[in-house]
């Protein structure tokens, strides 16, 4: 698209799509950091982490401020106006995403104290690295503009969506057969509940992505994943 | 939106001014009880095409139109149209307010006065004073009726001139600019009295503020160049317009 013929409004617009970039690569590295701090069982690595979400959530608030100057400054209308209001419902995603690898993190510190529950770790590590996957694609899809991309990203959750659900299994087993294991598999739960949580927000940024470049939000016609743990022979298990 | 019938048709209106195509080929529904804004960058052919609407055209010597312009199903350009009847039907307001130099009460009441609308003097003070209402200027001119229009300040002139417009009952009032010499306070006051009036008739207005169209219209047309581009609900056109000239002009980029 062709500059603004007042050219201050385009580095507003750039300046605030930067610190959404700035935000978002904090975001990847807390989850990667908190996914690893908990397979390594490291509690230094897993502190900085939780001490790091003040700068996100910091992030969050000067963003929301440029974007309340933008918009009582310029006016911004058309694709102009979808890029505030995308950035907004973006960075409100990203921050929710902080939070969740924060208390990923907080409860690698609990589980550090306990035994390790075979091989969860990893299948939760493996979750992660999955999610913030998309996470990059949505942030890409963004930068780029590129509404196919992001289309991927919103066809991509369903993978994470099932490896949620094979992790659920694997941790009702766990504790099936020693109660010793109850404890900490609810920890991993809520974590691979928590990840899988990133996994919709990198899909809501998605969305936001295909209505800054068509106007239009997607139909909700996503391919949902399996819906083994909402099932009652999952409950009546437990 | 689809209950409401067109008020005006205007199909492949085209308009010279000697050897200048100032409008190509327009289409154009403007809705009964809807207030239609046209955008567009200086000479795209707004003003044009506001004027063609009650034949102010006409007026301009070197101007040659074609098409067909209907109001209410008839085709306002036919021989059998009077122009003056007509305007007391589309009634117009003016960017720069120009009030006759008479009293405010003869400003009013000339239109009904020569359109032979009132019987009586009583008739004819109670349309004075129910335009001036409307206009939302009453209270600050009733106990000086009689004092020159133009002894008002610019924004009470533009609120006069409304009134004056509104004074023959017309159907369609168009407004060529009409905030553009007022303060920030004054063009509130005239958005709001344009937001009164589409409960009766339809107003279509010319402007150059992005945001009054924004603010008080419900259907927007962005003309460039002579032509129509883009001609949609008001919310659509400034948060996804559909053509990209569009998008480039009122966004400020460069077109």
């Amino acid at each position: 698209m062709e500059p603004h013929i007042r050219s201050a409004f385009d580095r507003d617009l750039e300046g605030v799509q930067a610190l959404v970039m700035k935000m978002g690569g904090l975001v990847e590295h807390a989850l990667l950091q908190a996914a690893q701090a908990l397979e390594t069982r490291d509690e230094a690595l897993a502190a900085e982490v939780r001490a790091g979400d003040r700068a996100i959530d910091e992030l969050e608030d000067l963003i929301h401020t440029e974007c309340a100057r933008i918009i009582a400054l310029r006016s911004p209308t058309a694709t102009d106006l979808r890029t505030v209001l995308t950035v907004m419902r973006i960075v409100g995603s990203l921050e929710r995403s902080g939070d969740y690898a924060k208390n990923l993190a907080k409860r690698s510190l609990v589980l550090s104290q306990m035994r390790p529950v075979n091989g969860s770790a990893g299948s939760i590590s493996r979750m992660a690295r999955s999610v913030v996957g998309l996470l990059k694609d949505a942030l890409d899809a963004y930068v780029t503009r590129d509404a196919k991309l992001a289309d991927d990203v919103r066809r991509r959750d369903a993978e994470v969506d099932q490896m949620y659900n094979s992790v659920f299994r694997e941790f009702l087993t766990h504790m099936m057969e020693d109660p010793r294991n109850i404890t900490p598999c609810m920890h991993l739960h809520f974590i691979a509940k928590n990840i899988e949580r990133v996994g919709d927000h990198a899909t809501g940024i998605a969305e936001q992505v295909i209505y800054l470049v068509t106007g239009i939000y997607p139909d909700d016609d996503r391919p949902k994943g399996d819906v083994t743990s909402l099932t009652d022979s999952a409950t009546s298990t437990i | 939106m689809s209950d409401q019938k067109n008020k005006i048709t205007a199909r492949g209106v085209q308009v010279h001014y000697g050897t200048t195509h100032a409008l190509k080929d327009v289409d154009v529904d403007i809705l009964d009880h809807t207030v239609t804004a046209f955008i567009g960058p200086s000479g795209c052919g707004k003003s044009t095409f506001l004027r063609c609407l009650n034949r102010m055209n006409d007026t301009v010597a070197s101007a040659r139109i074609e098409g067909e312009i209907l109001l209410d199903g008839e085709n306002i350009y036919d021989r059998s149209v009077d122009p003056v009847q007509l305007r007391a039907k589309v009634g117009m307001v003016f960017q720069k307010p120009n009030p006759f130099p008479k009293s405010i009460y003869e400003n009013v009441s000339y239109g009904p006065k020569i359109h032979g609308l009132s019987s009586s003097k009583a008739e004819l003070d109670e349309i004075v004073e129910s335009c001036l209402r409307k206009a939302a200027l009453w209270n600050e001119v009733k106990d000086r009726l009689d004092s020159p229009g133009t002894g008002l300040s610019g924004g009470q002139q533009q609120r006069l001139c409304i009134a004056r417009a509104i004074a023959t009952s017309p159907e369609v009032l168009l407004m060529d600019e009409p905030c553009s010499a007022l303060d920030p306070i004054a063009t509130a006051q005239v958005e709001e009295l344009i937001d009164e009036l589409r409960n009766q008739f339809s107003v279509v207005i010319v402007t150059h503020s992005m945001q009054q169209a924004a603010r008080v219209s419900q259907r927007t047309a962005f003309f460039h160049l002579g032509s129509l581009v883009e001609y949609g609900e008001t919310g659509q056109i400034f948060t996804s317009p559909k053509d990209p000239r569009t998008e480039s002009y009122i966004s400020g980029r460069i077109g």
